[in-house]
Order: structure tokens, then sequence, then C-alpha cells
């Protein structure tokens, strides 16, 4: 195998670790402070993807930069609505409830979509400047991947700096490790909880942006991403952001190398990863163990 | 309120494995529409009107909600008006047996037209075959439904398995495989990881072995179906440098390989063959693969049946969108039902199952032949070259040329069928 199909290789490896991190930190981050597993952050991906699509079409490719920033934020303003409406209600109830609850949300977002964008398959032109490809040696790599590993080295540097160096990152984590006591020392954190699902959202809804150009968009979306999204975030460990990057790193490259070497086997390599890190680390690779 | 923290010793890790089962079964399950009137007949729709190919399912239904509309507005079957009763399966098949079974029971339908997918195709036909109810198969297509499933209420209406990678073979040796100048092809297949793509592959394989194609396999691939990242996919195939691609993948799946595939300047590397059909053109516009080898159960812009351009202009006067395959075919299923019961002046199953069996049906796809011996509509499989350019007249790119692929060239024999059946 020659050095430009390697590279390649890790290239693409690293473009479905890229976005497939994006929406699994939303997802850990949900996890990590409020102890839900949301199986609707499945339904605020294709929320996001389905918004850059409605507001490409109606203003043009050039607005594809401004739905970028849009669809995140109304998928963001959804996913505080549910919170308040709904999780707001269960989390004093035990987990299958919870678990339950967030179907149910999952359910009703995939009709909705439905009803609201219909059945159809669209597609979103990739935006002028990111559409053609760059040179390695002989082979080449779309510029449009480059973006979207960038973009995830953003959110990832992003959440590192909002959780290390800010107040609301301080809350996070103090309500990852104790949230009662957090509640003592006078925080809102009713308020913190909308937030960070708020937060999730934001990030679910912005992997669907990003990724938008590279698919078809259609009303299976959600479930196709929650599955692999809830794999990584295992593999991480639960509540970790930096689990979740490394948990997409060591995804994206079984995946690569398992379609590269034994193509017959390869959707099995994702779980096969989940087996082997699982066996190794119970708790995922940055998580730790629960005290009863 | 009490704080979700560490409460119980609950493991969160049971508790995020049970999502995870539960995201695998994300299931649209459906209730039926039910409206009892008294001089009206049912007939049962079961297919996938929610997730990643609900588009398939919802113009299936579109299609045959017409024909029965225009068959009602003309006075009905029989003098008596048809009622379409429709449910979603989410593509799983315990969810289409419970829907036809409900549908057969308590709406009391007379006649089904099959889901969308295989698996389901298959589940579906084994209820009929119970209940003996006439079944029309207009978008599922395994082998098997004529086969080793066989039921004499079971009509095929599209090209099955066999069939449809035959005929892309066929095209191939024939206009392709002559211009390689005497050089071996080297071939890559890319297909879903469940029957319909390792059957469709390893025919299609089969058949060019059979032609005395002069070829060489140089990588296999089996994605999930529903993938959202082809990307890893794509990149072997470039590393293993093939002539052609084979890319039985179809729907939304098509259009994000087709998508992430540009990027990679693929096309520039190797020719795709795929399953390029109208709905995955319009979607995709000038981004189509222009010159791939593309096939199509159903085009609106071939040669086609007496009534088509009528239902054409009203299909688009209705819906703002040109027929997809599954809207042709799901019209045709209904028009076949209609002349069964039609000849056998009856909705009894077995007169009308007797009155189909090797009749020859006019419909809008033109005359339809259900040979007697598995119930296989003699129907062609259409090839053509993606035109990546706008078609005017229709406002999508379509194919530059289009052949069909006779039946009588891909079918399985009588006996070989025969052999296969229960």
């Amino acid at each position: 195998m020659s050095v430009e199909s390697l590279a390649v290789e890790l290239l693409s490896a690293m473009t479905t670790a890229g976005s497939l991190f994006i929406i699994a930190a939303g997802l850990t981050l949900v996890f990590g402070a409020m102890r839900i597993a949301n199986i609707a952050h499945g339904s605020f991906y294709m929320y996001g993807a389905f918004l850059v699509s409605t507001i490409v079409s109606s203003f043009g490719g050039g607005a594809f930069w401004v739905s970028l920033v849009a669809a995140p934020l109304i998928v963001a303003t959804l996913g505080m609505v549910v919170e308040v409406t709904v999780l707001r209600r269960v989390y004093d109830k035990d987990h299958l409830t919870q678990l339950l609850a967030t179907y149910a949300v999952f359910l009703i977002l995939a009709d909705l979509a439905i009803r609201f964008w219909g059945a159809q398959s669209r597609a979103v032109p990739t935006p002028a400047i990111l559409s053609g490809s760059m040179r390695l040696g002989a082979a080449s790599f779309p510029v449009y991947d480059l973006f979207v590993v960038g973009a995830a080295a953003a959110i990832g540097l992003g959440l590192w700096i909002l959780l290390r160096f800010t107040l609301l990152g301080w809350r996070i984590l103090a309500a990852v490790e104790d949230s009662e006591m957090l509640a003592a020392k006078g925080t809102n954190v009713r308020l913190l909880y909308t937030m960070v699902f708020g937060l999730g959202a934001l990030l679910a809804g912005f992997g669907g942006a990003v990724v938008a150009p590279l698919q078809s968009i259609d009303t299976g979306l959600d479930a196709n991403i929650i599955v692999a999204a809830f794999i990584v975030v295992v593999i991480g460990g639960l509540g970790s952001v930096a689990g979740a990057a490394v948990g997409a790193m060591i995804v994206g490259l079984f995946q690569a190398l398992g379609i590269l070497w034994t193509p017959s086997w390869a959707p099995a390599y994702i779980y096969l990863a989940m087996i082997v890190v699982l066996e190794i680390r119970p708790s995922g690779l940055f998580g730790t163990a629960e005290m009863a | 309120m009490a704080w979700p923290g560490k409460r119980r010793g609950t493991t969160h890790l049971g508790s995020v494995g049970l999502a995870v089962i539960m995201a695998a079964m994300l299931t649209g399950s459906g209730g039926s529409a039910r409206a009892i009137a008294a001089e009206t007949v049912a007939v049962a729709l079961s297919t996938t009107l929610s997730g990643s190919i609900a588009e398939l399912g919802r113009t299936g239904l579109r299609g045959i909600a017409m024909a029965l509309e225009q068959i009602n507005a003309q006075g009905g079957l029989l003098g008596k008006q048809i009622r379409l009763v429709s449910a979603d399966d989410g593509a799983f098949p315990a969810n289409g047996v419970s829907n036809v079974r409900h549908m057969i029971l308590v709406d009391k339908a007379v006649a089904v037209f099959g889901p969308a997918t295989s698996a389901v195709g298959t589940a579906v036909e084994t209820v009929a075959g119970q209940y003996r109810l006439p079944v029309f198969f207009h978008m599922a297509n395994d082998i098997q439904i004529t086969t080793s499933n066989f039921t004499k209420y079971a009509f095929e209406l599209v090209p099955n398995t066999v069939m449809e990678p035959r005929a892309i073979a066929y095209y191939f040796a024939e206009n392709v495989a002559p211009k390689a100048g005497g050089k071996r092809i080297k071939i890559a297949t890319i297909t879903p990881n469940y029957s319909y793509g390792r059957d469709t592959v390893e025919v299609f394989l089969k058949t060019l072995k059979e032609l005395k194609v002069d070829f060489e396999v140089a990588a296999q691939e089996f994605p999930q179906l529903g993938a959202t990242d082809y990307t890893s996919y794509i990149s072997a195939l470039l590393a293993a440098h093939p002539d052609y691609v084979f890319a039985a993948i179809f729907g939304g799946d098509l259009i994000t390989f087709t998508k992430q595939a540009r990027g990679f300047n693929l096309e520039k590397q190797m020719k795709i063959l795929g399953f390029y059909d109208q709905v995955a053109l319009r979607v995709l516009g000038k981004d189509s693969p222009e010159g791939a080898i593309a096939w199509n159960r159903a085009p609106f812009w071939t040669e086609n049946g007496p009534g088509f351009a009528k239902f054409l202009a009203d299909y688009r006067a209705r819906f703002h969108d040109a027929p997809s395959p599954w809207a042709i075919t799901g019209y045709s299923a209904a028009q076949i039902w209609a002349y069964g019961v039609k000849k056998a002046g009856s909705f009894e199953s077995d007169k009308v199952v007797a009155a189909l069996s090797g009749a020859t049906v006019p419909t809008i796809r033109g005359d339809i032949t259900l040979r007697a011996c598995d119930h296989q509509g003699e129907v062609p499989e259409f090839i053509g070259r993606v035109s990546a350019q706008t078609d005017p007249r229709y406002g999508q790119p379509i194919y530059s040329e289009t052949v069909a692929v006779p039946a009588s060239k891909t079918m399985l024999t009588c006996a070989e069928a025969q052999k296969r059946q229960p």
C-alpha cells in the first residue's frame, strides 16, 4: 500500500472521528452532568441537518455559513424546551422512565420532522470555497472533509476552555461530581441543567449542520447516528469529553482499517472496539467507576 | 425536585446499554386508519413510511392510492368503492405481519400490497398465504418471494434479485466489456450488508463469469444499510484501483455515497455502475455522476404503456414532483389487482388468483404477463447512462440513453424456479 493511500485512509478515519466527536461530545456532557441517556440526541442532529437544508434552499448557497450558526441555535432552543417541558418531570424517576421519556421525545420529533419536511431525501450543495479536493501525491482528499476535522477540533478546544476556565464550566463539572452539594452551595441547578441540555442539543445540531453537505438528509438520520454516538461515549467513558474525542478516534480508525483489511467484517469492527475497551476498562477509557 | 446525581448505585452503563438496544430497535409502529362504510371493500398496504426509506414507501403508497381513487371515480369495482388501509412497518418484519393481520381480520381486507423491504416482504407473503389473500409486490424483490417462500397467492411485479443483477451483467458484457481492448477488467463492489446486497453482487459477478467477461474482483465492500459515513469505504475503493465500481446501494445511501465520493475524485479514477433512479438524480442534481451506468425498475421517460402520459400529468399536477419508480409500480400493481377482480367477476381470492395466473395485463408500464409457474411479472430492467445535465422537459437529470433488458433474458426458467419452490 502506498504512502498516499495510507494518508488518505488516516484522513478518512479522522473525518469519521471528527463528525462522531461533535455529536458524542454533547451526548456525554448531558450524561455526565444530568445522568440522562438521551436518545433524542439523534433527533437534534437530524434537525440540525434539515434546518441547514431549509435555510440553504430558501436563501441560496451563500446562506450556508449563516445556517451553520442559526441551525444549532434553533436546535439548542428546542432542546431547552424539551428539558423544561419533559425532562424536569422525570429527574426523580428511575433510569428506565427517563429512557422512555427521551425515546418518546425521539418518536415525536421524528414524526414532526416528516410533517415539516416531508419524506423526500434532500441534499445541500457543498459551499463553493470548500468544494474542491486537495492533492496528496497521486491521491486526492476532499477539502470539506478537512473542514469537518477542523470544526471538530475547534469544538474540542471550545469545550476545553469552557470547562476549564469559565464559571459555567466549573459548575457543569461540579454537577458531574456532586449536584446536591452544588445546590446546597446556592447554585441554581435547575437552570444549570437547562443550559447543559441546551448545550448538548447545540452540539448535536452543529454536528448535523456540519455534515449536511456530505450526505443525503432524510428522516432516518436520527436513528442511524445515535447508536454510533452511544458507542463512542461508552468507549470514552460516560461523561468525559476527552473520552469522547479518543473514543471517536478509536471508532474511526477501527472502521477504516477494518474496511481496508477485511471488508466483509467491517460493520462489526466498531462493536469489537467497544467490547475490547470495556473488557480492559469496564468504565470506559476516561470513565470513573460509579460509587454506590 | 430530587437531584439526579449518584443515586441508588444503579449501573449507568446498564442504562446506556438499554438505550443502545432501544435505539437499535427504533420502530415506527402504525395504527391503521379506519372509516368503515357500507358499500366499500378494503385493500391493505403495510409499508415503510418512516425512517431513511420513508420516501420509497410513501411514493409507492401515492401510486396505489391514485389508481384506486381513479377506479372509484369511475364507479368502483363490481359496484363497490375501494378503500385503501395503510400503516407503517418501520422496516420491521414483525410490524408488517401484525399490521397486515390486523387489516385482514379487522378491516376485512380482500387483497394486500407488498411492503418496501425484502425482509418484511417474505414475512408478509407468508401471512397473506395463511389467510389466502392475493399479495402484490411492487417494491420488495427478494428471489425467495417467487421461489423458496412461494405461495400461489403472491405476485412479483418488479425484477427480482436474480433478474436485476443479471440484466446489469448482460448490459456490461455487451456494451462495456468489448471496449476494454482485451485487457482484464478490474471490478470493485459496494453493496449493503444484508440479503439484497449480498445476493445482488453474487449474481452480478456470477453472470459476468457465465458471459465470459475477462475480469477480476479488486475489492468488495459491505457497508451497513443507512450508513451516513462512506469515507473509509471510498478510500478503500480508491486503494484497490478498480476500473469499475458496482454500487448496488440505493436511496439516501446512494446519495451520501455519491456526494462523499465526489470529494475524493472517485469518478475520475473509476466508472460507477449504480442504482441511480429518478429520485436519486433529482436529489443529486448537477452532482449526478456524468456517464455512470445506471439501472432503474421504472423510469418515467421511456416508452411506457397506454395511459402513462395521463398518469404522469396527473401525478405532477397533484404532487408537484415526478413519480418515483415505486409510484409507477404501485399504480400498476393496483391496476393488476383490479384487472383480476374484473376478470374473475369476484373479490374472492382463489378466483382472482386464478384469473391472474398466466394472464397478460395491460398497465401504465405496458402489458405485464404474470408467469403461471412462479407468478413473476415479465417486466424489463431499464439500464442507461447518467447525464448530469438538467433535462429541460423534466427539470432534473435523466439518462442519456436507456435500454430495456427483457425478462426473457434474465428470469430463472420455470424449471429452475419450481425446483426451489416448497
